[in-house]
């Protein structure tokens, strides 16, 4: 006991200083490079730079009208996907719903989708001429158009169906680890559903919904596809198509999108900011030493309304896209009345012949696997020190760690370039590179969606364990892992599908034998055919909806045998 | 019938040339010449076949860069092809940044527009090398001096119009008729990161003058960086006309079946040429050059005009037709001819062109 005891501290210094330094590398080493890039003032393709200055931030406010556009998609689409994400994360975790399961899995659906796919499918849907929507409707009769999905809110719309899903899993994590006896007491007291919902559950994961909403704002503003195909055809821009149109042309100007990117660091600093102080003074814990069941609430009649709230949900951000695609997918050129000898299979055989997806997919579901299992241990220690350890600089730790997640990534990964390139083991162009890429852009969101596990967590449970004699290591393995484990488990399945569909890295990271697939499609995007894209899209979405219920169907099993 | 390409591909200004360290013009060599398959090579094959592998750097789509690399691997299966693709301008960052890292992976780099590659030739990065295939080329589609890159193809655009929406009759059939208040809002064209959009603005500004430019502008068109959303708009009726229409997308679209057509304008129809070369240090020389030998010859070009991936017009002399069964000659084709001109106006087109679409 005695020697447990003083291992303790040692192993708990040495795994914390191991993580910072990892961090450190992963994160700041780029930045370096991204900040001294943002100051370059002399040629832009000279590496080191010749002269620095302000020059770059100073041309800044002249975008005045691109941010403004920015903000204002980014927090509509924030708002959008909290609501989603709340309501439906209660009605799945905390009610009797019907089909409960079913429709758990199929609204984890949009996240695993490529967010082209998704303003592709409702591009193909609402477009004023073009939408099969409004095609149908002017078949029966109507007149213009009866959705009209480019717009900026068409864009928020897309946005906070596909990116923010994320939302919905973040919530839900934090929902599945609350003790129930705090809303029953509500209820005993004769507060009514709804009350004891907005007056208990919300403010018991606030640090969950304020975490996801820093998190969703964040993905928002680096979101680029939505505003790429719905926003440029009502010359609607935000922060990213600028900042790819200053990557992609001829000369770039890469300094300048370096000012961009880094200066959004700005906004999201003042977020986190706000968030470490509402959490700092109040305790969120409902998990104690005291047993609980998870237990859900009997809404009665009321469950219909909840299932078809859910079923909604479904409908608009994986039923309707989905067969929007298969059936685009399907055409020569798609329209919503085609001629029979406009059927073709032409784009599933053009896309299964491509190298790309024969051996991109195998590749990025390596890195999948790899960055998530990794991922969810780094991130998991991460979460620790941020909230749990005594370590100073602890708060600044947590500032750096969303530095990826604020800069768009097109740009970051100009800083992962430079860094990487000189670094003296020679990983560039190889599938290291983009796995450490790879864990560089998703710390934020492990630790977000660890992090508000972790906060209900009382931290007396471990303190026992500590009082009781048990190490550092061992309280870990015993207490706190098992139950951050609905955490964890998100984290690793968030990790795993972010990492397959990720594109603004692996675009500037690809070697020659590592490339992935998500590039790919994008690539037949830009230069064949939105219905071949439709099916390489849909290809991957399969696969990676094979992968994630192999998941779940292993994770169930271990727990079963667990328990 | 309208005329040949009549501008030069490559630098009048020697601008370049001038910049052009001396050491790797020693290189300019007298290899001997065999012949493999059924073109004329100055690479030496049993090396480059021991080499074994070989890098392409290139602006192109996914679709296509592999299909050049897949044809290439056929041909000498011996030498594993490797591609890695960017657009341009983060493909061009991209190589700078290995280049002066020390990294020297690629062994030939293609470029969608000669600014780029004459910026690169500027810093004494592509190696001399003149390959025998070079004699089927006119010296304005071959580097000055030559041996440094050369046009691998062209693309060229002119008008294209949705035939649902518009009767023929109606459709514009000059660069001036698309000022017509009746194209305002339907109009759709390129972003300021397509060279061919450069090309286009810095031609007909030459033809008609500034003017012609502010009046477009005043048809609030819709610019897209994607050549497939470009053509799925019109295809589709979201936009009526289309005014930078790649003929290679039009060909693509008409054999889908789309309800589209083709106009070009009496005055011509701008174009641009890719540009690619070998490039200094390659670690893969031999394969190199035989890739650039291969890629010049009938069988390359055959692989860069036919694929549908490609579809690139052939400068060769004895190029066969395109698909569609029409040549590059067959058109009247817009090329920059002063090329210090030209490069000098880039950032006014940038300028322009992004706040005209309301970009930047």
């Amino acid at each position: 006991m005695r020697s447990e005891r003083s291992a303790g501290p040692s192993a708990q210094t040495f795994v914390g200083i191991t993580v910072i330094w990892l961090v450190a590398a992963f994160v700041i080493y780029p930045v370096f490079y991204l900040l001294q890039a943002s100051f370059d003032v002399g040629d832009p393709e000279a590496r080191p730079p010749t002269a620095y200055g302000f020059d770059n931030f100073e041309g800044l406010p002249k975008y005045w009208e691109i941010m403004l556009n920015t903000l204002y998609v980014s927090f509509a689409a924030t708002v959008m996907a909290l609501v989603f994400g709340f309501l439906t994360a209660w009605i799945l975790n905390r009610t009797n719903v019907p089909f409960r399961r079913t429709l758990e899995q199929a609204m984890a659906v949009p996240y695993y989708v490529t967010p082209l796919l998704g303003a592709l499918a409702w591009s193909l849907l609402g477009a004023p001429e073009s939408g099969f929507a409004n095609q149908i409707w002017r078949a029966l009769g109507g007149q213009d158009a009866i959705i009209d999905i480019v717009s900026p809110m068409g864009i928020a719309w897309v946005m906070a169906l596909f990116e923010g899903s994320v939302a919905f899993v973040m919530i839900g994590a934090v929902m599945k680890s609350m003790d129930p006896s705090l809303e029953e007491a509500s209820q005993i007291n004769g507060a009514g559903r709804f009350y004891t919902m907005m007056r208990v559950t919300l403010p018991l994961v606030t640090p969950g919904v304020l975490g996801a909403a820093i998190f969703v704002f964040a993905e928002m503003l680096g979101s680029f596809s939505a505003a790429l195909v719905l926003g440029t055809p009502v010359r609607f821009y935000v922060i990213t198509t600028a900042i790819y149109q200053l990557v992609a042309q001829y000369p770039p100007r890469i300094p300048l999108a370096a000012a961009m990117g880094v200066s959004l660091f700005a906004v999201m600093f003042f977020m986190l900011f706000f968030y470490r102080r509402i959490i700092a003074h109040r305790s969120y814990v409902t998990v104690s030493g005291k047993a609980f069941r998870p237990r859900l609430t009997d809404v009665g009649g009321l469950r219909w309304v909840l299932f078809a709230i859910c079923g909604s949900y479904v409908v608009l951000s994986v039923v309707l896209p989905i067969l929007t695609l298969v059936y685009a997918s399907v055409q020569r050129l798609a329209v919503a009345f085609p001629a029979v000898g406009n059927f073709t299979l032409d784009n599933y055989r053009t896309a299964l012949t491509q190298n790309a997806v024969r051996y991109a997919m195998s590749n990025s579901l390596i890195l999948g696997v790899l960055t998530a299992t990794i991922g969810v241990a780094l991130t998991g220690m991460l979460s620790w020190l941020i909230h749990r350890s005594r370590i100073p600089g602890r708060g600044l730790l947590e500032y750096i760690v969303m530095f990826p997640q604020a800069v768009p990534r097109l740009v970051f990964a100009f800083g992962m370039m430079w860094a990487w390139l000189v670094f003296p083991i020679p990983i560039y162009g190889t599938l290291w590179l983009l796995l450490i890429a790879y864990l560089t852009v998703f710390l934020p969101l492990g630790v977000r969606t660890i992090s508000s596990v972790l906060l209900q967590l009382d931290k007396s449970l471990d303190e026992c364990g500590e009082v009781c004699g048990a190490s550092w290591g061992f309280r870990m393995r015993t207490i706190t892992m098992p139950l951050l484990r609905p955490g964890l488990l998100a984290a690793w399945m968030l990790l795993f599908i972010a990492s397959v569909r990720e594109l603004g890295a692996s675009i500037l990271l690809m070697g020659p034998h590592s490339q992935v697939l998500t590039p790919a499609i994008v690539s037949a995007w830009f230069g064949s055919s939105s219905e071949l894209t439709a099916a390489m899209a849909l290809i991957q979405t399969v696969v990676l909806g094979l992968a994630v219920g192999l998941f779940t169907l292993l994770t169930r099993r271990a727990s079963r045998q667990g328990g | 019938m309208p005329k040949t390409p009549t501008r030069r591909f490559a630098l009048q200004a020697g601008l370049a040339a001038a910049m052009v360290p001396v050491g790797h013009q020693a290189a300019a060599q007298s290899r001997p010449v065999t012949k493999v398959l059924d073109f004329t090579t100055s690479a030496d094959m049993a090396k480059a076949e021991q080499e074994g592998a070989l890098l392409f750097y290139t602006h192109d789509g996914e679709a296509g860069a592999a299909a050049a690399m897949d044809a290439f691997s056929a041909d000498f299966p011996k030498i594993k092809a490797s591609y890695v693709r960017a657009q341009t301008g983060a493909l061009y960052s991209k190589i700078l940044a290995e280049r002066s890292a020390g990294r020297f992976d690629v062994d030939v780099i293609q470029f969608s527009d000669v600014g780029t590659a004459i910026d690169f030739d500027k810093r004494g990065a592509f190696e001399t090398y003149n390959s025998p295939q070079a004699a089927f080329y006119e010296a304005e589609f071959l580097s000055d001096p030559a041996g440094h890159y050369f046009c691998s193809g062209m693309t060229f655009a002119g008008i294209a119009y949705n035939t649902d929406k518009v009767k023929a009759e109606d459709a514009p059939k000059a660069w001036k008729d698309l000022l017509d208040p009746r194209w305002a809002n339907v109009t759709s064209t390129k972003q300021s990161t397509s060279g061919m959009q450069f090309v286009e603005w810095y031609e007909l500004r030459k033809l008609y003058g500034d003017d012609y430019w502010k009046a477009f502008s005043k048809q609030k068109p819709h610019g897209f960086d994607s050549r497939a959303q470009l053509f799925d708009r019109l295809a589709k009726g979201d936009d009526k006309i289309c005014a930078l229409a790649e003929w290679a997308a039009y060909v693509l679209y008409h054999d889908r079946k789309a309800p589209i057509a083709f106009v070009a304008p009496e005055d011509g129809l701008p174009a641009t040429a890719l540009a690619t070369g070998m490039v200094t240090k390659a670690p893969h020389p031999e394969a190199a050059r035989l890739f650039i030998d291969w890629l010049m010859s009938l069988r390359g070009q055959a692989v860069y005009q036919q694929h549908p991936d490609l579809l690139y017009g052939s400068v060769r002399k004895d190029a066969p037709p395109m698909p569609g069964g029409v040549r590059l000659r067959d058109f009247k084709l817009l090329v920059p001819s002063d090329m210090q001109d030209f490069l000098g106006a880039r950032k006014k087109f940038n300028a322009d062109w992004n706040a005209m679409l309301g970009l930047l």
